[in-house]
């Protein structure tokens, strides 16, 4: 559970919703007689989704600063066609086809950056009019005209890591990155030993790491074989998708931001008390601005995965995109006011609304029950949350985890006497 | 003591809270607290701040609903259970917050009727209701079209528009929570003549207040709560109150130990002020502080008095990596060296912390968890390349807890669970964490026990004795006699004295921040 | 409808005996379009200055069709001597009210409306003939109101029917090694009216072979709700076109043809097999849009529709031209389109059925496919 909890940034209102994603997918798992955790539906579900995690990552800060973003849909659409249309009529590589979007989003960004930070128009209009903006520039420069992309850019959407090497009877590229994957969780838990050690700090018995080393292995240990093991119809290896790996990199690299630096620090300060945080020496605006200007650039980036997936730029691109992302951010416990949210629960989000749909598509559910579900679902998990914020207790599995952990428990420093801890008032922060 | 008086002992009690314990977890808020209130007097109840005198209120109103208290409350003769602030409201309890709970863009009518409209037919029969609204302020005293906007008012004002919305309900007990202290000498002394004359008509009131010279003047009797539990209650008997009896019943102990033992160690100055002129943000021929000059030396308290409104923490603030204010005119020197400290972060650079006056807004992000806030403000100690290293985070945030006693399991708890003396303690470690030269504290005790409010002067002490300046404003004065070793006064931007401590006294201060004295004494 | 109905069983017959042999020739050729037989519309106005404003109000630029319908308009009506007004709504049903009301505050004589919505413009259209004007749908019929005079479209029904047709077509041609093939289904947006038509006409070729065991829907997904596209998005169908394959088509289960409703969804469902390394199956399209040209060309998608814009921008404003004159529109079905209030004269296009085959006869007079055709013919 630590390890999870560890997984999730230390969010204990999250474990409720691992469980969730995890009942999903039994659930769903028994209903379609195995037919969700295949190599193939797997892949499906990375691929499908991936615009959505991309465009997330960069919404949970923007929700943690208070601030809501509504243009990304926009201008994924808009950079899918600078991407199809520089390609296919300028005649420029399909890479610097790509840098080019990129650079498209960056400026975008920087534009509604400007407007929130620096003119002080909140998010909502800014990205509300640039939903707008956008979209009606994506329809000038495109023409609704359908552009297709080169294979490149296609496999950056679509395609899986290539098998190379000896018969392993796994995909090799994902076999390498299950491995690396394990290893990095053993190398977190000998060195998490080795500073309890340093610091003098009472270690946990042996088994307890390797307990969990044993239960992560088997967990990466099953992707990769649902990853790796799998063929095309054709008989070619299939693999963890490259969306995918995209994926993981940015949400590797933004916990790390949002969690282990002061930029990150800085968008949790601004967000939770944006007067203090000044007085605190944070630069307000410099924090809107990158914040802003960041989300447009992830945009930017599904907007690619995403014209790679569909192979062509079209002009129904990005719709509901925004929606997608906030969708996964609220049920990945983030709040409206702002000040909380972490990436790592937002990809539990965007998991639950992934293999929610893809469930339902399974079943053979029609549009109008998946939509109807979908709501249903999202108004119950931010339901659930708020009930258990209002309480004032996480979780039933947070409290059971708080239980088997004596650490949080008992120790007491000082004199004793009663504790000056008293209940936070239930109108003020309850709604945080 | 006034006409028509009766004398207390025939009259029945309308309000008896019996036994009440309000306990929230791991602490118990208030202790079997009772309280009697006879009908038609005016009742104080003194205690020093976090004594229980709110939670008292607000279980007395229905804010904390009946079932998460144990006791009984007797209103009227009878056992009520209020569940929510209308079911207290209905039976006749008003209580005026020191926070006023009035809509300033709406008038002065509509704001004493809203939410229980005068209608007729089914719509809102504003012509009566402004009529109303006139007879009621009449009854308060206060002349005024009841058409104006409430945010044209000023605070007494406002104040008394909040009494004439209690007395529109048939109100039977009034609960006047600090009701002077946002207000001057000449508005306070009218809330004072304006509750005698309503307790002349049969009005019960409830006075919560530690100002003893208003408690002396007006009450009837008085209830005194320390710690969560009922010290004494009594009768005044013509007008002479004890007020020392009232002060060691507060605290518990004579005010000759409320601060810590101290030998001050002081040098040279090394922070200076000249010619510090800066106007109001919004209105630009207003300034907030006219020519400030001033000086700290290294282990010295300096103290700023002043009223409130007077400029105190403009001017801190201004300084703060003009935090505040328009800048006009001035110059800052440390160590006789001019610097320019345009933001925050310059002036955190520079060796300045500045501990803001109202910690929940000002000072906390109250979602963060108390490590995180105590490295908040100098993150680049703690970071290498960039990356935040968390077992340095921890390591220095420990220290803190253990050195300034933060009572909490552990840095991981969240800042929003501990009570506003811990808070206060984390926000000063935040801050001692920069390793400033120069700290300034602004109401670094408001709303604190008087427990904590001991320690905190420890703590001030020892920055000293390390050799740092220390600015502490604040509207206490016994405080600031207490704690500094020399006092500038403030009175509307101006500082208008200063005082060494050993020429300091309540009169001379009060004296020079309300500039009653005239200024070629100075 | 009943006389579309026995030409389409005749079709159907047609195409049953090309079923038989894998004939080189790919399926039969549509039938001839339905006889047009013209009638004189109920109304007939006293006609208008021939130099007079035309409002045309167009959904979104979310199709190239609408785009090159803005054009065509802009320039023939210019042509013609008449002032066009052409508008987009762009922000919604909301938007093309209030152009219709501003239409005919800018003394339109006759507006021509793609609706966004059909059932939201009552108010609008009934305001619009009060003062005088002429209101023809086009392409979407506008319902519940009294207020439409003419309906002008291709026909939809159809369209369904000629997709479902060609499908046949393209598995007997394409799998011609099978006589019992796989195929799964995928309907256009719940919320545009002209799905049902597609879905429903399509079908009513298709459900007969589904019934005797020729077809198998392997998924199971066979009504419209459960293969329907949410807002037409690409996207869409791919992640459900995805999951079936996943779920149903491994294990050397072939996939053998897909019934779309248009273009862009075919192209999705092409990208979805070839993702998930199944042959291509048999795709069926309409709008010839550009892309699809190209992949039907490169022998990738089978079929598409061909509702020429031009053909039908040229005959509403041929339309228009017998109100200014002031005679009564050009009618060709008085009895299908009832629109909850009335029913709406008529005057509906056939569509043509577009394969490899005849694609340079269909697309002759339209340069533009054309080249794309040849050039993706290399």
């Amino acid at each position: 559970m630590k390890s999870i909890k560890q997984l999730l940034g230390g969010d204990t209102r999250q474990y409720g919703m691992v469980v969730a994603l995890i009942a999903l997918i039994a659930f769903f798992q028994i209903k379609t007689d195995g037919k969700v955790l295949t190599s193939t539906n797997a892949i499906n579900v990375i691929n499908g989704n991936a615009y959505v995690f991309i465009i997330a990552i960069g919404m949970v800060m923007v929700i943690v600063i208070g601030q809501i973003d509504l243009a990304v849909g926009s201008v994924a659409a808009v950079v899918a066609y600078v991407v199809a249309l520089s390609i296919r009529d300028w005649g420029v590589p399909w890479w610097v086809g790509v840098l080019l979007g990129l650079l498209t989003g960056m400026i975008i960004g920087a534009w509604q950056g400007f407007w929130l930070a620096y003119v002080g128009i909140a998010g909502f209009i800014t990205t509300l009019a640039g939903q707008m903006l956008f979209r009606g520039i994506q329809q000038y420069i495109g023409k609704a005209t359908a552009t297709p992309v080169p294979k490149e850019v296609k496999y950056l959407g679509s395609g899986v890591l290539p098998q190379w090497g000896p018969d392993t009877g796994l995909n090799n590229s994902t076999l390498l990155l299950g491995v690396l994957a394990v290893a990095f969780v053993v190398w977190v838990e000998i060195r998490k030993r080795n500073k309890l050690r340093k610091l003098n700090a009472s270690v946990p018995p042996i088994y307890l790491p390797v307990i969990r080393i044993v239960i992560l292995a088997a967990l990466i240990g099953y992707a990769t074989y649902l990853f790796g093991s799998g063929s095309t119809a054709a008989g070619e290896s299939l693999s963890f998708p490259v969306a995918g790996v995209i994926v993981a990199v940015l949400v590797i690299v933004y916990h790390f931001i949002t969690q282990r630096t002061p930029i990150g620090r800085a968008v949790y300060a601004v967000g939770g008390n944006k007067i203090a945080a000044g007085l605190t020496g944070i630069n307000v605006r410099r924090t809107y601005f990158l914040t802003m200007a960041n989300v447009s650039f992830l945009a930017a980036i599904a907007g690619v995965v995403g014209v790679g997936r569909s192979g062509a730029a079209g002009g129904t691109d990005g719709t509901n995109w925004e929606l997608d992302a906030i969708t996964a951010v609220f049920i990945g416990g983030a709040a409206v006011s702002g000040g909380i949210g972490t990436v790592m629960g937002t990809v539990v989000g965007g998991l639950v609304m992934a293999f929610l749909n893809n469930g339902l598509n399974l079943i053979g559910a029609g549009a109008d029950i998946t939509k109807i579900t979908k709501g249903l679902v999202l108004l119950a998990a931010v339901a659930f949350d708020v009930y258990n914020k209002s309480q004032n207790k996480p979780s039933i599995t947070g409290a059971l985890a708080r239980g088997l952990h004596i650490s949080r428990g008992k120790k007491s420093d000082g004199p004793a006497g009663p504790s000056e801890v008293v209940t936070p008032d239930p109108a003020g922060t309850a709604s945080k | 003591m006034t006409e028509n008086h009766v004398p207390l002992e025939k009259h029945h009690v309308i309000l008896e809270m019996r036994s009440i314990t309000k306990e929230f977890p791991g602490v118990k808020a208030l202790d079997k607290v009772t309280l009697k209130v006879r009908a038609g007097e005016v009742h104080a109840i003194c205690g020093e701040n976090g004594a229980g005198k709110s939670t008292l209120m607000k279980v007395l109103s229905g804010v904390y609903p009946h079932g998460s208290y144990d006791g009984q409350i007797f209103f009227q003769g009878e056992e009520v259970k209020f569940n929510t602030i209308r079911a207290s409201e209905k039976a006749g309890i008003a209580i005026i917050h020191q926070e006023l709970a009035l809509i300033p863009e709406l008038s002065i009518t509509e704001n004493i009727y809203l939410g229980n409209e005068v209608k007729s037919r089914g719509l809102i029969d504003w012509s009566q209701a402004g009529r109303l609204a006139t007879d009621l302020l009449a009854r308060v005293g206060l002349d005024i079209d009841p058409q104006t906007p409430i945010k044209n008012l000023g605070v007494g004002q406002q104040q008394l528009v909040e009494i004439a919305r209690a007395l529109s309900k048939d109100v039977k007990l009034l609960v006047l929570d600090e009701p002077t202290s946002a207000l001057n000498e000449e508005d306070s002394a009218h809330l004072l003549d304006l509750l005698r004359g309503l307790r002349s008509k049969g009005l019960t009131s409830i006075m919560i207040s530690h100002k003893l010279n208003e408690v002396a003047a007006i009450s009837d009797s008085i209830t005194i709560i320390r710690d969560g539990a009922t010290v004494e209650s009594f009768e005044v008997v013509d007008g002479n109150v004890d007020q020392d009896r009232i002060i060691r019943s507060m605290v518990g102990r004579s005010l000759d130990s409320r601060f810590p033992d101290h030998t001050p160690k002081i040098g040279e100055a090394f922070f200076e002020v000249r010619n510090w002129t800066v106007a109001h943000p919004t209105i630009p021929d207003r300034l907030t502080s006219k020519g400030s000059n001033f000086f700290v030396r290294h282990g010295e308290i300096v103290g700023f008095a002043g009223l409130m409104g007077a400029g105190r923490t403009e001017l801190a603030r201004s300084i703060f990596g003009r935090t505040y204010g328009r800048y006009i005119d001035g110059e800052l020197l440390i160590d006789g060296k001019s610097v320019h400290l345009p933001t925050v972060s310059s002036a955190i650079a520079h060796g300045l912390a500045y501990v803001p006056e109202d910690r929940k807004v000002l000072g906390l992000n109250l979602l963060d968890d108390i490590k995180t806030t105590i490295v908040s403000a100098d993150l680049g100690r703690i970071s290498k390349h960039n990356v935040i290293d968390r077992d340095q985070e921890y390591s220095a945030a420990e220290g803190y807890r253990k050195s300034l006693r933060i009572k909490a399991n552990s840095v991981d708890v969240g800042v929003n669970t501990l009570s506003g003396g811990n808070q206060q303690k984390v926000v000063l470690a935040k801050w001692m964490f920069t390793q400033p030269e120069l700290m300034i504290l602004d109401e670094p005790t408001r709303g604190i026990d008087v427990g904590a409010k001991y320690e905190i002067y420890g703590l001030v002490q020892q920055l000293a004795d390390q050799g740092k300046g220390v600015v502490v404003i604040s509207s206490e004065l016994p405080e600031l006699l207490g704690l500094c070793d020399r006092i500038y006064t403030i009175f509307e931007g101006r500082i208008t004295g200063v005082f060494d401590k050993a020429d300091a006294s309540q009169e001379k201060l009060m004296a020079r921040m309300t500039e009653t004295v005239s200024a070629t004494t100075l | 409808m009943k006389k579309i109905t026995v030409a389409i069983t005749a079709l159907a017959a047609t195409g049953a005996l090309a079923l038989a042999g894998c004939s080189s020739d790919e399926g039969s050729k549509s039938s001839s379009p339905a006889a047009t037989s013209s009638s004189a519309a109920p109304t007939a106005g006293a006609g208008f200055d021939a130099g007079a404003t035309i409002g045309v109000a167009l959904p979104q630029k979310t199709s190239e069709n609408w785009v090159l319908a803005e054009k065509l308009f802009n320039d023939d009506l210019t042509a013609a001597g008449f002032k066009p007004v052409v508008q987009f709504a762009a922000g919604g049903v909301q938007d093309q009210q209030s152009q219709i009301d501003s239409l005919v505050q800018q003394g339109a004589k006759v507006i021509v409306i793609g609706a966004l919505d059909g059932s939201q413009l009552g108010t609008q259209v009934e305001a619009a003939a009060a003062a005088g004007v002429k209101i023809i749908a086009y392409d979407r019929l506008i319902q519940n109101t009294e207020a439409v005079d003419l309906y002008i479209a291709y026909d939809n029904y159809k369209v369904g029917e000629l997709q479902g047709q060609s499908l046949l077509d393209g598995l007997a041609a394409r799998k011609c090694d099978k006589t019992k093939w796989n195929i799964e289904l995928i309907a256009g947006s719940n919320d545009d009216a002209n799905s049902k038509p597609f879905f429903e006409g399509a079908m009513s070729i298709l459900q007969p072979k589904i019934d005797d065991g020729t077809l198998t829907i392997v998924s199971g997904q066979n009504t419209q709700a459960q293969a329907a596209t949410e807002g037409w998005d690409p996207k869409n169908a791919q992640s459900r076109m995805d999951s079936i394959i996943s779920a149903n088509y491994t294990g050397g289960v072939t996939l053998d043809g897909v019934l779309s409703p248009n273009d862009t969804l075919a192209r999705a469902a092409i990208e979805s097999a070839t993702q998930a390394g199944l042959d291509t199956p048999v795709l069926t399209g309409q709008d010839s849009e550009v892309e699809s040209v190209k992949s039907i060309a490169e022998g990738k998608q089978y079929s598409t529709i061909y509702k020429d814009t031009r053909a039908l921008v040229a005959k509403t404003i041929d339309q228009i031209k017998l109100a200014q004159a002031g005679t009564a529109f050009e009618v060709n079905d008085n009895e299908s389109y009832n629109n909850g209030v009335k029913v709406v004269p008529a005057y509906l296009l056939t569509p043509q059925i577009v394969t490899k085959d005849n694609a340079e006869e269909v697309w002759a007079q339209d340069d533009t496919l054309l080249s794309t055709f040849k050039s993706a013919l290399g």
